[in-house]
């Protein structure tokens, strides 16, 4: 009797072009709106996962393989597997639901999306939310 | 552990109780409407029989972790648990919404 789709929870999209990619909730619309009338979230996910790095890699390799690709969409609830982590990186700034009227910007909220992912990557936290899911 | 085997005279009381929210409270039948009601916090108590495949077992489980709600495997299958609810078709997980009079949600969730 909690709910759990609330913003910053980590959620697997299971359906459409990013299936299989985690993604965090960022704002949930639970009641829907008039263009779609269910429950859905806009999430910002992860396109592109970075790759293993290792202790040896110089600082360009790392640079390189620390790169993440990001999406932002909104997604139905039903589309979604929430799971038991969350992430706190604060995006509400950045990805509102207008961002995503005009591919401009969009694409400033992917690029700013992306540079949060890619810092916290970098620190080592949330491991699981960076580790692409094996199926 | 729970017994292994569940007692006649509980089993009966589980089909009592489920008849009486049937008649008196909010339920919805079927894996759809379940992951519906989890997802909007309505539910309060889940009920899966015993037969349901275990992905959807678990998923079901899964949400209602992430919940805080109870789930109670059901001494029975589809068919069993159809007939409980009163109705001619199989009903493989069903999520209780109001229990109107019954005390189910009471009496059932210290067993999972």
């Amino acid at each position: 009797m909690v709910k759990f789709l609330k913003p910053n929870k980590a959620v697997i999209v299971l359906q459409g072009r990013y299936a299989g990619r985690k993604g965090v909730i960022v704002k949930s619309f639970d009641e829907g709106t008039r263009d779609r009338p269910y429950g859905h979230c806009l999430v910002a996910g992860i396109k592109k996962y970075p790759s293993k790095v290792i202790r040896k890699d110089s600082r360009k390799k790392t640079d390189k393989k620390s790169r993440v690709k990001c999406f932002v969409k909104l997604v139905n609830y039903q589309h979604l597997m929430p799971t038991r982590y969350t992430l706190d990186v604060d995006l509400k700034d950045v990805v509102t639901a207008d961002a995503l009227q005009t591919k401009d910007k969009k694409v400033a909220a992917c690029k700013a999306t992306k540079e949060r992912f890619q810092e916290r990557f970098k620190t080592g936290k949330n491991r699981w939310f960076f580790t692409k899911l094996r199926f | 552990m729970v017994s292994g085997k569940k007692t006649k005279k509980t089993h009966e009381s589980i089909n009592n109780r489920l008849a009486l929210v049937m008649k008196s409270g909010k339920f919805t039948l079927g894996y759809k409407t379940v992951l519906k009601s989890l997802r909007t916090s309505k539910g309060k108590l889940i009920i899966i029989s015993n037969n349901c495949p275990p992905l959807r077992k678990s998923e079901i489980e899964y949400y209602a972790m992430l919940c805080k709600v109870g789930v109670h495997h059901y001494n029975g299958n589809n068919n069993d648990l159809g007939t409980a609810c009163g109705k001619y078709f199989r009903v493989s997980c069903l999520s209780i919404i109001e229990p109107g009079d019954s005390d189910i949600i009471k009496s059932l969730p210290g067993d999972h």
